[in-house]
């Protein structure tokens, strides 16, 4: 569905992202594997226009996604470092959402529990329920493609079960998420397709089936996967 | 259209219910009022002599008076504190990444500024506003408010306002955080004073020719009461130099972005050019000061193409005075004056002197007194001179006002205004909302 090619890009000199090259298959949550400082953030943040690549391209379908306009119009990205509006209450914020893009997603307000808090200002919540109004406006919307960048920061165990599951339900309609994780447990609850990133480069790519072969172990775990690809 | 008035209505709300806009607007409450204070205070004093007096009455003007001072106060606090209120308005979304929120709702980023900006001026207009219960207390107490030359201040300001608003844009556009976007602003805000004061100073010959086109300079037009087309287009094209530079700083999404501001930078050089050549300007002072009396301005017309030659400094008192008596009140009579400042070695021999032409023929003064002046034009056209009347046709209002009148100015911009701010602010953050 999603194809990432040769996508490098360098910050003062030093490369942050170099030649990077993956599918992201239709309809599939695809994991973006990687330590810290190994480029997710940056290669999510191209992949939704928000920055330029140095070379390399988007491919959706074929057809290379040019411009901004181009790639809001397929995906819904949810930055790491977003504080949506501290001052607004919930509801507020919810009001100008729901008015903005004319629609809101009762379900998913049930879902994510917004609405025992709608009175509450966004800044003075937990950062678990910051984090569900991020998810909530990351997930209002019709587009195709979601890119969400550490989304299950601040969520206690229980709490992450129910997001998961929100998760896969979005999936179940038609969805194609692109999530960065770091926490590797998490990501073996949720992803079914993984992208392993290392100091910039891609070092691996595919479903645990593909990994295990790749990497020549037995019904591995995703972080025996880590530890061999990584260290 | 829904959509844009939604996000206008967010971006007016950021804006005025800002802890930043609370501050300003207490700033400027005891800023404008105690300027009205000590104009009125002032204005009444010396008015004590001129009540039984018409002939000194006659200079007894409202607005040069009480009104142009009051409106100083928010000339000062447009450039010294307007950018830190406006600034954190865009940086603040930066760092928040909220424009990211904005972009995929999805508004365009033309949208976004658009309302940031309208947003702006709003808060500008509401800043005018604060200045109505001074002129609505003036005209309680008995004072005369000419609403033509008021409404001229206030346009004056209303565009100095704009340019401090785009001003702050680019700065915003240019710098991540707000600390240093807003010493970039206050800084290209007080350039126009350095220069004035450059101009001042006699510093160079380059910051006198520059100091003609300084925004403070177009804005005391206004303050002037003349109404000058060419002062209001170069505000509003300075304006969306500053304005259309910061909205193509500000899009992440292009490459190149460099060519734009340019290209951009270019036409609207041009446009400010050709603004340069517009001539249009009008006396709305009600006393007609920066005028000549109806038959001095009527025979003037009659005269054909006058050329004059400056034997003058242009930092010089008496060119000063030359300009602001003669020159800036000819120049609204006449287009076809041309004014050639003289330099070199001929400017120290005959340093002072005046050479008007008109028609091939030339005569000298050292004057710069309009009755030398007058004389010796018409008699160079041979034109019958203008008849002049001894007394002058503007009565002057002054005013003197009680202390007790005087108080109720502190108490309303030092006290009420103040309580109703705090009361409003305190109620849109802190009052318990209903339930949905």
């Amino acid at each position: 569905m999603l194809r990432i090619k040769e996508i490098s890009k360098n910050y003062a000199g030093a490369p942050s992202l170099a030649g990077v090259s993956f599918a992201v298959p239709a309809n599939s949550i695809t994991g973006i594997i990687g330590p810290n400082g190994a480029g997710k953030s940056t290669l999510l943040r191209i992949m939704a226009g928000f920055e330029f690549p140095d070379s390399g391209e988007i491919l959706f379908r074929g057809t290379p996604l040019a411009g901004f306009a181009a790639i809001k119009r397929l995906v819904s990205y949810m930055p790491e470092q977003l504080e949506i509006y501290p001052d607004y209450r919930v509801n507020q914020f919810l009001n100008f959402l729901h008015r903005a893009v004319g629609r809101a997603d009762e379900e998913l307000l049930d879902v994510l529990n917004l609405r025992g808090v709608g009175q509450k200002k966004i800044g003075h919540l937990s950062k678990g329920y910051r984090q569900r109004v991020k998810l909530y406006f990351s997930l209002c919307n019709d587009r195709r493609i979601i890119i969400l960048d550490e989304p299950f920061d601040g969520f206690d165990p229980i709490q992450l079960q129910d997001i998961l599951e929100m998760i896969r339900a979005e999936q179940r309609k038609g969805r194609t998420f692109i999530i960065s994780i770091h926490q590797l447990h998490d990501a073996e609850k949720i992803c079914g397709h993984y992208v392993l990133l290392k100091e910039g480069r891609m070092v691996a790519e595919g479903d645990m089936n593909a990994l295990s072969d790749r990497f020549g172990l037995e019904k591995p775990s995703l972080e025996q996967v880590f530890m061999e690809a990584l260290l | 259209m829904r959509r844009r008035l939604l996000l206008l209505v967010k971006e007016i709300r950021d804006l005025f219910l800002s802890r930043a806009a609370l501050v300003l607007l207490l700033i400027l409450s005891a800023v404008i009022g105690y300027s009205f204070y000590s104009a009125v205070v002032l204005y009444g004093n010396a008015s004590v002599a001129a009540i039984d007096n018409p002939l000194y009455a006659a200079g007894f003007e409202p607005v040069p008076g009480v009104f142009a001072p009051t409106f100083g106060g928010l000339f000062l606090v447009f450039s010294l504190f307007l950018p830190f209120l406006l600034i954190p308005q865009i940086t603040q979304e930066r760092r928040n990444n909220t424009l990211a929120v904005l972009l995929q709702i999805p508004f365009s980023w033309l949208e976004i500024v658009t309302a940031k900006f309208c947003a702006a001026i709003l808060f500008v207009l509401f800043a005018l506003a604060l200045t109505l219960p001074a002129v609505a207390l003036w005209s309680a107490w008995g004072g005369h408010v000419p609403y033509g030359e008021l409404a001229l201040l206030a346009v004056g300001y209303l565009l100095y306002g704009i340019f401090v608003a785009s001003v702050s844009l680019f700065a915003a556009a240019l710098f991540d955080d707000t600390a240093r976007a807003s010493i970039l602003a206050v800084i290209a805000i007080m350039a126009s004073w350095l220069v004035d004061f450059g101009r001042d100073m006699n510093v160079s010959p380059l910051v006198t020719a520059v100091s003609d086109w300084t925004v403070t300079r177009m804005v005391k037009l206004f303050e002037n009461g003349i109404l000058s087309a060419q002062a209001a287009a170069y505000l509003l094209l300075l304006s969306l130099v500053f304005a259309a530079c910061g909205y193509w700083l500000l899009r992440f999404d292009l490459r190149r972005k460099w060519r734009r501001l340019a290209g951009t930078a270019l036409v609207i050089m041009a446009a400010l050019y050709l603004a340069s050549h517009l001539h249009l300007n009008a006396d709305l002072a009600e006393s007609g000061r920066n005028s000549f009396p109806a038959p001095t301005a009527e025979a003037l017309r009659k005269v054909p193409a006058l050329e004059i030659d400056v034997y003058l400094e242009k930092t010089d008192s008496r060119f000063k005075d030359f300009q602001k008596s003669f020159l800036d009140k000819l120049l609204l009579v006449k287009r076809d004056v041309k004014v050639t400042m003289i330099g070199g070695a001929p400017l120290k021999e005959s340093y002072g002197k005046f050479v008007y032409q008109v028609n091939g023929r030339a005569d000298t003064t050292f004057s710069n007194s309009d009755e030398e002046i007058f004389p010796l034009i018409f008699r160079l056209a041979g034109i019958e001179p203008a008849k002049r009347d001894g007394l002058p046709s503007y009565p002057g209002y002054p005013l003197v006002t009680s202390s007790g009148r005087q108080m109720t100015v502190i108490w309303l911009y030092l006290a009420m205004i103040p309580s109703l701010a705090l009361l409003a602010f305190t109620a849109a953050h802190f009052s318990p909302r209903k339930k949905e």
